[in-house]
């Protein structure tokens, strides 16, 4: 029986123009978009490998350590799922300086693009965002009339007729609109994959395929969110117009008017510039009493004066700058220090030398342990100002189920905050195992530091920095109370136009 | 008869559910709107404000040294005016930048110090905020997406409804000419989508215009006419498209899928993939070469200069040695920096001009000009500090060459005049909007835009007029 009621419903809406036109459409959208994408993803990824050859030529070329560790820098590849949700992928910063006097954040990050930067005042749209807008709306149009056009036609009369229970009608209705969704979401999902198999540069591993099963998944709850909330319009009002009319209308507001006007209305916090003044001023006095310290020990080490570079000498070249270095916005507040000399160094130098290292030696030591200090204040400050806020806007975005949606496939594909995140703290990880690298070395008290008189740095033996997207388990992880929620909604949604269907008189 | 027609199209859409939607909807929408920028205007003026009085301070301590330090340290940072008609479009505002560098002489070593330049930054691209993207609930949004998509409601099942229920036929049996019929119903729907939006803008301006931290002049007004027109016109576009299909598709839910269809793909998709589009196809611009070139210039400049230098000349040689090689290398780096931001403005150029295929963008584009926004207005900006930077430069010119002891080299302290220059007489940067200037250049879109009605419309006329009934 129920077979035959999903045949009948299946027919219906195959046969019909609106399926047709929104199948079309939805594979224009999403070709288009598609090539566009692919485009610019390579052209990332160009950057990216360049990016990262230059990078690390500014490291091998130099012969001493100091002004190496200078050029350490970590670049962030393009996420190939960005295609389908692009999330914070293209708007964080993409390369980042990993030298010890400070930790790494999210926030120090810079953007490394070939890209004409005026560009992005146009907005850019990526696979996620056509479904969001195109299939939730052929959702709704597949409803409207689901149940008020047989109670109008007199058709669900000559069902009910039948020994066929109410249950059954609906879950057939379901199933056929659910089937018809999906033909043109898959469809136009395996375009994409095969439009993504011509590119040379984008390799999809077995975890991407099952990352995009998750996008399917999300946006198959989704659009039935969508089709529930029509049937039940359309089962409240039983008249087809005024049922088409509401629809639109929640259509338009919650997928056009709420994710957009909803963060307008909500006031900005106006306490960040004042925490984050308290925090700048705290770094800062760490700061300041690490400079104490490095005076005193210039002051009392058996070379007079507070020179720290010891007045050595090479009539090869050489350079040499310290001192502070801040970004009020950023919080980053830190002491920089690089000195190097090329080649020999003159006679009288020679004795200095010792002292130098000895110096250097206690410096970094200290830069180091400042700079871990510092972080536990800034880490807290930059969650309180940045990431709490952007939380917020999260969750009141989640109330429509564009929001809840969008999080969800951001989760899977990787691009939302944890996922940015999770670089950067496998950069932080990295600064680490570059620092234990440099103590293992005794390369802040190495004569290498500075001067390349005698031995060059061997850069073979470097740690490289190596970044792994989050496993397929962390990413469901992350996707699923989206998930769930959105499922949740669907069972609601779907008790409610339930209890409405049985008790409604024909 | 018109008249009467468009009444009872009137009477019937004053009752309908969606009429009070749309009212519901539209006012909310404008009291957002006036609600945020009354709490975010004041803050971006002071800011400016701010910011100007410390650029000009900077000017006034230059001026009080001498004229050299003037003809050196140049003016400071210029900056942008905020639009009082910020509300109507933000124009991504918030990406392009507020200011043009007029300073910072590049320091060859200790006692050699060049002259001030122009210096264009790039688009600011937030890093720092992690939050979701968010569009700014503006005019052109509440218009260009919202209002259109009920313009279509108002008009999808105009003729086909009737046509559906039998009483087009009874209609015409009377002697109504069709296109009376035709210019009633457009009428009718025109009127009912005019007054909530009437309303709700109404509302709107109120609470801008009496609130005290946002003052709005003549000129802004008039602008607000224009804009209010431009709507209009873009609400007769949508209601003439709803009017064809209408007539030309026999069943009204049909008429309804093929115009959501045809606004989403017009309204929603085509300005952003037409722009990536073009954008993805346009090539990448890297800084490099000009820099090269620049390097290229300062070296040959600087043998010329050392050559001076080594060769016995009399002190004014040297000096003029000096200006020419202290303003011509920040000629030169002054006409690369145009050049580059010439160079990626013409690649945003080409990318709005092909997304002009959308009505959406034309109202986009329209609305941005006359709010005193957007990309247009940036490229106004900087052309006003180009001329505030001729004009700055022939003051200190004109003002040497009234001295007659100074030897009028430009550019070293030597060669330029010792007395004071009075602070008031030196130019100060005025960001100005010109209106005529806004009108002219998109008159064109206008009238694009009315022709787009008059096509959409007659071709509803046309397809009524052969119609079956």
């Amino acid at each position: 029986m129920l077979m035959t009621l999903i045949r009948r419903e299946l027919l219906d809406n195959l046969m019909t123009f609106r399926f047709a036109a929104a199948v079309f459409i939805t594979l224009l959208l999403v070709v288009a978009a598609t090539a566009v994408l692919i485009k610019d993803y390579e052209r990332r990824l160009v950057d990216y490998n360049t990016s990262v050859e230059t990078h690390q030529q500014n490291v091998r070329k130099r012969q001493t350590y100091s002004p190496a560790i200078v050029r350490v820098y970590v670049d962030r590849p393009p996420n190939p799922l960005s295609l389908f949700n692009v999330g914070l992928d293209n708007r964080l910063g993409n390369e980042i300086n990993v030298s010890p006097w400070h930790v790494p954040s999210l926030w120090d990050a810079q953007m490394n693009s070939s890209d004409n930067s005026f560009l992005n005042i146009f907005s850019s749209i990526d696979i996620v965002f056509i479904f969001e807008v195109v299939l939730s709306l052929l959702a709704l149009i597949f409803a409207y009339d689901a149940l008020a056009g047989e109670y109008e036609g007199g058709t669900l009369r000559l069902v009910l007729t039948h020994p066929v229970q109410r249950g059954y009608i609906l879950l057939a209705k379901y199933i056929s609109a659910m089937l018809c969704l999906l033909m043109p979401l898959l469809m136009s999902l395996l375009l994409a994959l095969i439009l993504l198999t011509t590119s040379t540069s984008i390799y999809l591993t077995t975890d991407d395929f099952l990352r995009v099963g998750g996008i399917i998944l999300a946006s198959v709850a989704y659009l039935s969110v969508f089709y529930f909330i029509g049937l039940l319009i359309s089962a409240v009002t039983r008249r087809t117009s005024t049922a088409l009319m509401l629809s639109i209308f929640v259509w338009g507001f919650l997928v056009l008017v709420y994710p957009n006007v909803v963060l307008a209305t909500t006031a900005p916090q106006d306490t960040s510039a004042e925490r984050g003044a308290s925090a700048f001023g705290q770094i800062k006095q760490i700061w300041e009493e690490f400079d104490r310290e490095r005076k005193h020990f210039l002051a009392t080490d058996p070379v007079p004066g507070e020179d720290p570079m010891f007045d050595i000498d090479s009539p090869d070249g050489w350079g040499a700058g310290d001192g502070f270095s801040e970004n009020r916005l950023t919080l980053s507040y830190y002491y920089w220090s690089v000195l190097y000399y090329n080649g020999k160094l003159t006679e009288e130098s020679l004795p200095r030398v010792p002292h130098a290292q000895n110096y250097y030696g206690f410096l970094w030591r200290q830069i180091i342990d400042t700079a871990d200090q510092t972080w536990l204040i800034r880490r807290q400050t930059l969650e309180d100002i940045f990431v709490k806020p952007a939380l917020i806007d999260r969750i009141l975005l989640k109330l429509s189920p564009v929001g809840m949606y969008d999080a969800a496939t951001q989760a899977w594909t990787g691009t939302d905050l944890k996922g940015l995140q999770d670089f950067f703290d496998a950069v932080r990880q990295y600064q680490r195992t570059v620092i234990a690298y440099l103590y293992d070395r005794e390369a802040f008290k190495s004569r290498l530091w500075f001067a390349s008189d005698e031995t060059v740095v061997d850069w073979d033996t470097l740690p490289q920095f190596s970044f792994e997207r989050s496993s397929i388990g962390t990413n469901t992880k992350r996707a699923l109370p989206d998930l769930l929620l959105l499922l949740t909604i669907n069972v609601v949604l779907f008790t409610i136009i339930f209890l409405i269907f049985i008790k409604s008189e024909v | 008869m018109i008249w009467h027609i468009t009444k009872r199209e009137l009477y019937d859409n004053l009752n309908s559910l969606r009429f009070a939607l749309t009212t519901v909807l539209l006012l909310g929408l404008m009291l957002t709107n006036a609600v945020s920028h009354l709490r975010e205007h004041p803050k971006r003026i002071q800011k400016y404000n701010e910011a100007v009085i410390k650029s000009l301070d900077g000017l006034a301590s230059h001026t009080d040294d001498s004229l050299y330090m003037l003809a050196q340290q140049g003016p400071g940072m210029l900056y942008k005016k905020p639009s009082p008609l910020y509300f109507c479009a933000e124009g991504g505002e918030h990406l392009l930048p507020d200011v043009v560098e007029g300073g910072s002489p590049f320091g060859y070593s200790d006692n050699l110090r060049g002259v001030w330049k122009l210096k264009y930054p790039d688009a600011n691209i937030n890093m720092k905020r992690v939050g979701p993207d968010v569009t700014k609930a503006d005019w052109a949004f509440v218009i260009g997406y919202v209002l259109s998509l009920i313009a279509l409601l108002f008009t999808f099942d105009a003729v086909s409804s009737e046509r559906e229920s039998g009483t087009l036929r009874l209609m015409l049996a009377n002697s109504v000419p069709r296109h009376t019929v035709l210019i009633g119903k457009f009428l009718g729907a025109l009127i009912s989508v005019s007054i909530p939006f009437t309303l709700a803008v109404l509302l709107n301006l109120v609470l801008i215009s009496t609130s005290s931290v946002v003052h709005l002049d003549t000129e802004a007004w008039g602008r607000l006419g224009i804009i209010f027109f431009t709507a209009f016109l873009y609400t007769c576009l949508f209601l003439a498209l709803g009017l064809l299909i209408s007539t030309r598709v026999q069943r009204s839910a049909v008429s309804l899928v093929i115009l959501l269809l045809v606004w989403v793909t017009f309204v929603v998709f085509m300005p952003s993939t037409l722009a990536s589009i073009a954008s993805e196809f346009s090539p990448s611009i890297s800084s490099e070469p000009r820099w090269k070139r620049h390097n290229e210039i300062q070296d040959e400049l600087w043998t010329k200069y050392d050559k001076w230098l080594w060769t016995n000349r009399t002190e004014k040689e040297t000096l003029t040695a000096k200006s020419e090689f202290f303003t011509k290398d920040a000629e030169a780096e002054e006409r690369l920096n145009r050049e580059g931001l010439t160079e990626k403005v013409a690649q945003v150029q080409y990318a709005r001009a092909i997304t002009r295929v959308s009505p959406a963008t034309l109202l986009q584009h329209l609305l941005e000009s006359f709010a005193g926004t957007g990309f247009e207005r940036h490229l106004q900006f900087v052309e006003n500090t180009q001329r505030y930077a001729r004009q700055l430069r022939e003051f200190v010119a004109d003002t040497d060459k009234s001295d007659p002891e100074s030897l009028h080299i430009i550019g070293v302290r030597e060669g330029m005049t010792k007395k004071k220059i009075l602070p008031e007489t030196v130019p100060k940067f005025e960001d100005t909007l010109d209106f005529n200037k806004d009108f002219n250049t998109r008159a064109m879109e206008l009238l694009l835009l009315a022709l787009f009605v008059i096509v959409l419309l007659s071709g509803a006329y046309l397809a009524f007029v052969r119609a079956e009934v």
